[in-house]
């Protein structure tokens, strides 16, 4: 069974394992018979505060089968090595048990990973509790939902082929709870890709031809590492088409293009928030104004100042426990199926989304994203900035990479260049 | 955050009062109270206001309605890609609030020369609050060259208390809109 990679990219910018901050800290080595004395005793005079996560005492196992403790006395100064420095309590310890105090490191924080957490031990034993979040996904995927996420991934990497030959970016939103596609585009900052618009409405929802599974990346193969966080710069430079890589360049264009709309902020994940908006629109006609219905556009544009500003952080403060995150809770209500925007939909994009694509997902309330490739120029959701991290938002998405073989655009971008040279016409105004 | 004391021009104050009155007019509508003009040379040639609710979609902010009005003009004068991006250096925007981390992001790829806003946005805004999308470099050490990157000049704090004012209407009457447990709407005199 082929395996594919499903990363989280959390709200903190992941630090390489073996680069996470320490604090020195003093140590030493304890009989066995004493562990327990000397323990009871600097939990009461050198509780170790802020450093809940590191265990007080590590174990060795030497040869011969026999084994070593050592223990943390207490903080070190990080300027003053000097073995005089330790507090009067502790101090008094190590005379009375007579021990030799050394200076050592552990890891500042509490482990983020089981990767950070491995690396960890290797300076000092820590402890490590897995996150715990409301977001499906987060600590896993299950079979059915990788098929699913892989299915709609490869849907989105179709499209973002399918245009004139230049490979764009595309985005589809699903329902997952229903595994449905509720809308799609492409980039459609010139007019030739206009036609890739549509919802799950149009007529227009011929099957993407399925990509085979050798296309994507095998898990097993790439376990350990993460693919570089960026293309080579002569491969950057093919991916030119892709309004979120290089949001600045639709101003270079000079076409006269009097016979067809063309838009610079028209990216993909702009058009489909656009057509699933015009989705809703069609679905729940006469739902707009009046009534109770679920249709809050609350909290959308800011208050700033005074009382509205401070009953809304109390709203937030409600959102942060999670309510709106979890799609039976949130403003999402089965019993009318009407949508309250994207709340408890997901979305896939090729690329990783710029910043202005990054926060109209946040205004529409997406509730996960998904993306093949991340976008060092103008990336949003971890290469530049990170949004998912922006605690003054009033709505928090997770974010996942799926990792995918680059080649599966090279391979395809052959067959599109082929294609479009039969269809000379269509790449001329935008090129 | 005082507009009394400011010293604003009186034109600087007439143009925010235009976006004011969009403003206004997103508030009778039961939007969000959030407007905008964008000048060239002086003039006013597009005005815009929140649309979020009509349209079902959260990124229909006052500034995207007023771009797509001048995107929408200019292509059918003809304009091309390189003269649209051209007049668009040229316009100022005044919106009466701080614009959001999108409507910063959009205005930095258009390439507009000048923001002029009411209220901050502490929430969500892009030109100094949360990000700072107006500065023109402050991604470089990280993004490198990026073709055509733009930022824009930006002034707060005009009029502020009026825009500020105008949420507080919005969120008095009760947003008929927001999802359930909320305030009561505030009926009426002919109740």
């Amino acid at each position: 069974m082929d395996k594919w990679q499903i990363i989280h990219i959390p709200n903190k910018p992941a630090i390489p394992p073996n680069q996470q901050p320490t604090v020195n800290v003093f140590a030493s080595m304890v009989e066995t018979k004493l562990a327990n004395t000397i323990i009871r005793r600097l939990n009461q005079v050198a509780p170790l505060e802020n450093l809940r996560h590191v265990k007080r005492i590590q174990k060795k196992f030497l040869e011969g089968g026999k084994t070593q403790l050592s223990m943390i006395l207490c903080l070190a100064d990080e300027n003053d090595n000097r073995m005089n420095s330790l507090p009067q309590d502790v101090q008094e310890l190590v005379n009375s048990y007579q021990l030799s105090p050394f200076i050592t490191k552990v890891c500042k924080n509490a482990a983020l990973s089981k990767e950070e957490w491995e690396e960890q031990c290797k300076l000092w034993p820590t402890s490590y509790h897995p996150p715990t979040y409301n977001i499906d996904g987060i600590p896993g995927f299950n079979e059915d939902d990788s098929q699913s996420i892989f299915s709609f991934m490869k849907s989105a990497v179709e499209l973002a082929q399918s245009g004139d030959g230049s490979i764009v970016n595309a985005a589809v939103i699903v329902d997952p709870s229903i595994k449905q596609e509720i809308a799609s585009a492409c980039d459609q900052i010139c007019c030739c890709s206009i036609s890739t618009e549509k919802n799950s409405l149009e007529s227009c929802s011929e099957q993407p031809e399925v990509l085979s599974s050798d296309l994507f990346s095998n898990g097993e193969s790439n376990h350990t590492s993460l693919p570089p966080n960026d293309f080579p710069s002569e491969t950057r430079k093919s991916y030119s088409g892709v309004s979120c890589l290089n949001p600045w360049q639709w101003a270079q264009e000079n076409s006269h293009t009097t016979s067809c709309y063309w838009h610079p902020l028209r990216h993909a994940a702009i058009a489909a928030i656009q057509s699933s908006a015009a989705r809703d629109r069609l679905l729940f006609p006469g739902m707009g104004h009046e009534g109770d219905k679920p249709n809050g556009v609350h909290n959308i544009q800011p208050t700033s100042i005074g009382t509205p500003a401070k009953r809304q952080k109390t709203d937030l403060a409600n959102v942060e426990n999670s309510e709106e995150l979890d799609p039976s809770a949130g403003g999402f209500h089965p019993e009318s199926a009407r949508p309250y925007l994207c709340t408890g939909y997901d979305i896939y994009l090729v690329w990783e989304p710029c910043v202005m694509c990054a926060m109209a997902l946040v205004h529409q309330r997406i509730r996960r994203i998904f993306y093949a490739f991340p976008n060092p120029n103008e990336g949003a959701l971890g290469s530049v900035h990170r949004l998912q991290g922006e605690k003054s938002l009033n709505h928090h998405y997770a974010v996942f990479r799926v990792l995918l073989r680059k080649e599966i655009l090279n391979k395809n971008e052959v067959v599109a260049a082929r294609t479009s040279t039969t269809n000379t016409n269509a790449t001329t105004v935008c090129q | 955050m005082a507009s009394s004391g400011e010293e604003w021009s009186p034109d600087t104050l007439a143009f925010m009062d235009l976006a004011i009155q969009q403003a206004k007019l997103a508030l009778d509508s039961l939007e969000v109270p959030v407007g905008c003009v964008i000048l060239e040379d002086g003039k006013v040639i597009a005005a815009g206001r929140n649309r979020t609710t009509e349209t079902r979609n959260a990124t229909r902010h006052a500034e995207m309605e007023a771009i797509d009005v001048l995107l929408d003009q200019w292509q059918k004068n003809g304009l091309s890609q390189s003269e649209i991006a051209e007049k668009f250096s040229k316009c100022c925007l005044y919106v009466t609030c701080e614009p959001c981390i999108m409507c910063a992001a959009a205005l930095s790829i258009l390439g507009i020369k000048e923001v002029y806003y009411g209220c901050a946005n502490e929430k969500f805004g892009g030109c100094g609050s949360i990000l700072s999308l107006h500065l023109s470099d402050s991604k470089m050490l990280n993004s490198g060259d990026v073709l055509g990157r733009k930022g824009f000049k930006c002034t707060g704090g005009v009029m502020a208390s009026e825009a500020v004012s105008l949420f507080r209407s919005f969120y008095e009457q009760g947003n008929p809109n927001a999802p359930k447990p909320h305030r009561p709407l505030v009926h009426q005199a002919m109740n």
